[in-house]
């Protein structure tokens, strides 16, 4: 088979260069992007621990071919071009780099953050995981009482779920609070998203904290680690698991606000 | 307001960040492959029984992991190099769902729920083969194709071999010049189409890889921004009822997710993630419809797929693959949840 013939211009056209400029543009602000959310740890918010290596290590690699892409254009320049390979465009020319440049630019901007009790509510906030959900990765029974967090006493619900079997049981766990309005006035979630892959399939779990006082003493979408007795109460004419609540405390928000 | 807006944003640079890896590492094997690898080796190994072809051409992903803007021109290739249409439709079909870096994003994706993994990599295997060996029933499948490619394709009747070496049995356009050789009009395709930067020294291909990496992934990254947007938007703005009330049912979650997954036309490789966002509200058939139609036929895949196959092809081939699938992922719902 022959050889693609050459170009016939041995230097790029201006405009062909700016092109390429923004290609290296968009491929070296999409490298800083993902290294800057793994050095500020915000890459906590937006990946599962798992697959955070898989992002730094794409961040060196954009960078790493955007420069090595202003390397050969700087040099290359002044020699001959490369043939052309054949190539296939979805969109104008441009366009696609534009798009990549301009939505990497907004992401060094924006600061992401977890997402918050009112998308809990709209998700729907339980202590059962769905169907659609995942089945329970690691199952401890032994683990003692107070060390288990919202999770761990969901997985523990869904493998057997009769309240009673819990109380007396004492609990300390943190997470963050959820004002449900179906729950009286001195009834509070606490409630932790549970991350599988990314923030796109992030949901809610949560456990009913029964106060001694108002709810409204500790604001929705604060953070407090919950200490009390397991009991069983009726709620919304279904029996179940709710912590008592002895002692709330204040606490910041966690780096990693997910669990696994 | 401004919290929805935080959400989808949030939502959207997750799905990115996530889906990124993924698309540089199909990207970056789609460069190999097209800058190392000599497919006419391959043609010459493959059966020529229609059904060990058309099932050999949907495993070929597994040597070349290419998600569905890739593979087109390769399947071009192939076609024209002489491959059996069964091979080259089955590749078609199945590569960008049948192969490592497809398996391991969905597995990434969906871990929780790994039948939607193999049963993605089922139903692909399977649509493929049988699509393909309906294909290959069709002796001769130039007048299906575009009339470029159609010239450049050895005739049936000859031994693909003779027809890749003969010299006296040409179809195509020749002129008669004033050498004493008739000059073939249409050589030029041929060549263009057959592995152009083989013929180049190690240290050019190395470059041309660079260039292929870079425009590969600023094209296809622009198609993830639109899906991942597109995610994100429904996730935030549609009402939860009003998407639980489609995504629940047996019959109209999967109709909606093939509708997505022909208008999304998002990766293969990472169309995954985007399929995770709609986990909690549509069926586990709807999700392996997405995942297995849309790297078939879509929207974008028809701009790239008409630079072979004529309109009427591309329809049976679009008919084929979504019946099957909505058969298939039905009997998931009714059946395996």
């Amino acid at each position: 088979m022959t050889a693609p013939s050459r170009p016939i211009s041995r230097r790029p056209q201006p405009a062909q260069q700016w092109f390429v400029w923004l290609d290296i543009a968009a491929v070296l602000a999409w490298g800083v992007l993902l290294l800057k959310y793994w050095l500020t740890g915000k890459v906590n918010i937006l990946l599962h621990p798992d697959y955070v290596w898989l992002a730094i290590l794409a961040g060196i690699f954009l960078l790493g071919i955007g420069l090595l892409k202003v390397g050969q254009i700087t040099t290359r320049s002044r020699k001959r071009q490369l043939p052309a390979l054949q190539h296939l465009s979805l969109f104008p020319k441009g366009w696609s780099a534009t798009l990549l440049l301009t939505v990497a630019l907004i992401g060094l901007v924006f600061t992401p953050r977890p997402f918050a009790s009112q998308v809990a509510l709209e998700r729907g906030v339980t202590d059962t995981l769905a169907m659609t959900r995942s089945q329970p990765q690691a199952f401890r029974s032994n683990t003692r009482p107070e060390d288990r967090s919202i999770i761990d006493w969901v997985r523990t619900l869904n493998v057997y779920p009769e309240p009673n079997a819990y109380s007396g049981q004492q609990a300390n766990v943190d997470g963050f609070v959820i004002h449900l309005p179906e729950l009286p006035e001195n009834y509070l979630m606490i409630s932790r998203f549970v991350i599988t892959c990314c923030a796109a399939d992030v949901y809610p779990v949560g456990l009913p904290v029964k106060l001694r006082q108002n709810r409204s003493a500790y604001p929705a979408d604060r953070w407090f680690q919950v200490e009390g007795q397991m009991i069983t109460e009726e709620l919304n004419n279904q029996r179940q698991l709710v912590i008592l609540a002895n002692k709330l405390t204040a606490i910041p928000e966690p780096e990693n606000p997910y669990d696994y | 307001m401004i919290d929805r807006l935080n959400n989808a944003l949030t939502l959207f640079f997750s799905l990115m960040v996530e889906a990124m890896p993924f698309l540089l590492l199909g990207v970056l094997f789609s460069s190999i492959l097209l800058l190392f690898v000599d497919e006419r080796k391959l043609i010459a190994a493959i059966p020529r029984n229609p059904i060990l072809s058309a099932l050999a051409g949907s495993l070929i992903g597994f040597l070349f992991p290419v998600c569905e803007c890739g593979n087109v021109p390769v399947a071009r290739r192939l076609l024209i190099q002489g491959a059996p249409n069964a091979m080259a439709v089955g590749f078609l079909l199945a590569a960008p769902t049948v192969n490592p870096i497809v398996f391991w994003a969905t597995w990434v994706a969906f871990r929780d729920q790994p039948e939607i993994v193999f049963l993605r990599i089922g139903f692909s295997l399977l649509i493929a083969t049988v699509v393909a060996v309906i294909f290959s029933t069709q002796a001769d499948l130039r007048p299906l194709m575009q009339p470029a490619i159609a010239h450049s394709m050895p005739s049936p009747k000859l031994q693909p071999s003779v027809a890749l070496e003969s010299t006296l049995l040409q179809s195509g356009t020749f002129i008669l010049g004033s050498g004493s050789q008739p000059l073939r009009l249409d050589a030029g395709m041929t060549a263009a189409m057959s592995n152009p930067a083989l013929s180049q020294p190690l240290s050019e291909r190395w470059q041309l890889m660079l260039d292929n990496v870079i425009n590969e992934m600023r094209e296809l990254g622009g198609v993830l921004i639109l899906g991942a947007a597109i995610a994100a938007l429904v996730q935030v703005l549609i009402p939860r009822e009003a998407v639980l009330s489609l995504g629940q049912g047996q019959l109209t979650s999967i109709l909606a997710m093939m509708l997505l997954a022909w208008i999304v036309s998002i990766c293969s490789t990472v169309d995954s993630f985007f399929a995770l966002s709609f986990a909690s509200t549509f069926t586990s058939g709807a999700l392996l419809a997405f995942l297995v139609f849309g790297p078939m036929v879509d929207l974008k895949n028809i701009g790239l797929l008409l630079t072979i196959f004529r309109g009427r092809a591309i329809f049976y081939l679009f008919a084929l693959a979504a019946q099957m699938t909505l058969l298939l992922t039905l009997l998931v719902n009714l059946y395996l949840s």
